[in-house]
């Protein structure tokens, strides 16, 4: 795999959209964030209003600052997406993906290094992640701590969900502009879906009368979607949360079941059709 | 001889279309072969298949007598339809890509692109060549790491007078060198020149397969011509041992069977029955005229 990872590197080094698209998400995680950041710390100062009430919550302070980080950052995940469904298309555009194989992999091997590379790119976003958090975590000076840490891993998992479902959509449409806006299409589709299914309230009940949220939380990229939220504080009206805790396994049992169905029919695409 | 890619009944649809039919043949190594055929005759979905990047319906393939996987693509040098390559990256790194899917090193690279003469623009963003530039790199990039079997798809797409010649004494250079050359082509000037074997499609049908000259010399046609044709015509008949005659600008064609065809007895019929030859020729029919022959 390490061989293969390689050549995938040789592909993408030097290709410019690549350098682009990494170097905006990068900048946007650490932008983003500290818009909120100082969009709070000015409320704090300057309106003496709010200024009690806010005082008491610092969305960056630990431990609040690694589900506000992975929350907000959460917003620029289609950026990894949008690059990934650009690479693997290109390979389509440019018959690349024949040649691969002419030359000498096996279309497993071409498929799984696909699959791979959102894994990576999930990863990397993930650190830069909880770099930021820690950075941003250090500034608002208070003691360091790992509690909430798991929305780090909840943003790696909605990290690797956008990645998996562009892997997917680039595999089955193939055509660069297609599949970018199929990508976002179906993005805003299932918003769209999801809302009208709260609205309708299709809500799902188990015997005992525990609310398991809407249908529309179980959407493959809700599923991921529902369980970053912003933190909790005083200003209920701030954030709210799609899930209540003790069914955030079922949820990321759906979200890991989703990734399945991607990584499954995605790579079968690739083992059977023509290329 | 062992053989180098055993193809046994491959059949190929997309959608009503049948472009392979039940298609079995053997190329033997060592031979420059030939995949014969109008546009559209299944040529390139055929070399698809045994290159696993299109899925037959039914049938089989075995690549070096053994059953095809990456590893046998890796010892195939193959050029398939169009230069595929990444188009933001210089020859040289997209040489080095291949190389490396290859398993081989980059020590090939500088050879293979001085034999296709890009060695000059080895630093060019491919997206910058010309079409005939693109077609070359491809060719260097199916030489790359000197394998022993090549397979080309119309080789010389794309390329000029020049180039053409260039790709022929390539082929021919390889092929003393005792490389397999697999070739598909719709250009059968270029196959009559190179090849040593054929195989003619036709819709996805196989027409025929094997030794070039056997395919093409089934037939000795001898051309005579005299003053009087009518008379020759007459005297013609007279005389046994062919098969058809013809008569065709201002030409009388006899069709013998392969090697029978005597010219002096012939002449000397002739000239016996009072009629003096003006014109006395053994043409080999050409496989151009073979091929529509074939495929008409």
């Amino acid at each position: 795999m390490l061989k293969l990872l390689k050549i995938e590197w040789l592909k993408i080094k030097n290709y410019n959209a690549f350098i682009v698209l990494v170097s905006f998400f990068a900048l946007g995680v650490v932008a983003s964030n500290f818009i909120v950041y100082s969009t709070f710390n000015n409320s704090i100062t300057k309106s003496a209003g709010v200024s009690m009430i806010m005082a008491a919550f610092n969305p960056y302070s630990f431990y609040n600052t690694w589900q506000t980080t992975s929350y907000v950052a959460g917003w620029i995940l289609m950026l990894p997406s949008l690059l990934l469904i650009i690479l693997v298309t290109n390979e389509f555009t440019y018959r690349t993906n024949r040649q691969n194989i002419i030359d000498g992999w096996s279309r497993n091997q071409f498929t799984s290094v696909k699959m791979m590379m959102a894994l990576i790119a999930a990863i990397l976003s993930t650190v830069l992640v909880f770099i930021t958090a820690l950075v941003f975590g250090a500034a608002s000076h208070t003691d360091f701590s790992f509690n909430g840490i798991s929305h780090v891993g909840f943003f790696f998992l909605k990290a690797l969900s956008y990645n998996m479902l562009a892997i997917f959509m680039a595999v089955l449409i193939r055509r660069t502009g297609f599949a970018i806006a199929v990508f976002f299409i179906y993005m805003g589709a299932e918003n769209i879906i999801s809302q009208l299914l709260d609205v309708w309230s299709v809500k799902l009940r188990t015997q005992d009368n525990l609310d398991l949220g809407s249908m529309g939380d179980y959407l493959p990229m809700g599923a991921s979607d529902g369980l970053l939220t912003f933190p909790k504080n005083n200003l209920r009206d701030i954030a709210s949360s799609a899930f209540a805790t003790n069914f955030t396994w079922l949820v990321l049992g759906i979200a890991l079941a989703y990734l399945f169905i991607f990584y499954f029919f995605g790579k079968r695409r690739m083992l059977r059709s023509d290329l | 001889m062992s053989t180098v890619l055993s193809i046994q009944h491959v059949s190929k649809s997309y959608g009503p279309v049948r472009a392979l039919n039940d298609v079995s043949f053997d190329i033997p190594s060592g031979t420059v072969f030939g995949i014969l055929g109008p546009n559209g005759s299944g040529k390139t979905t055929l070399l698809g298949i045994t290159m696993d990047i299109l899925k037959a319906d039914s049938g089989s393939y075995r690549l070096l007598e053994e059953e095809p996987t990456e590893i046998q693509r890796k010892q195939i040098g193959t050029l398939l339809e169009t230069p595929n390559f990444y188009h933001y990256l210089s020859a040289v790194r997209n040489l080095r890509i291949a190389a490396a899917i290859k398993g081989r090193g980059h020590d090939d690279i500088e050879r293979v692109l001085k034999v296709v003469n890009l060695w000059e623009r080895k630093d060019s963003a491919f997206s910058t060549f010309s079409l005939g530039m693109k077609q070359r790199l491809a060719i260097g990039a199916a030489l790359l790491g000197d394998p022993e079997v090549l397979m080309f798809d119309e080789p010389t797409n794309g390329l000029d007078p020049v180039g053409i010649a260039e790709i022929r004494e390539l082929i021919k250079k390889l092929r003393l060198q005792g490389k397999t050359i697999i070739m598909a082509s719709h250009l059968l000037d270029e196959v009559e020149k190179v090849c040593t074997h054929v195989a003619i499609l036709k819709k996805g049908h196989l027409i025929t397969h094997g030794d070039v000259n056997e395919i093409l010399a089934n037939e000795d046609i001898v051309e005579l011509a005299a003053a009087d044709n009518g008379l020759l015509k007459k005297v013609i008949t007279q005389f046994s041992g062919y098969s058809n005659m013809k008569e065709e600008d201002g030409m009388i064609r006899l069709y013998f069977p392969l090697g029978v065809a005597n010219l002096e007895a012939l002449n000397k019929h002739c000239f016996n029955g009072g009629v003096i030859l003006n014109h006395l020729q053994v043409k080999k029919k050409s496989l151009e005229a073979k091929f529509f022959e074939l495929t008409n």
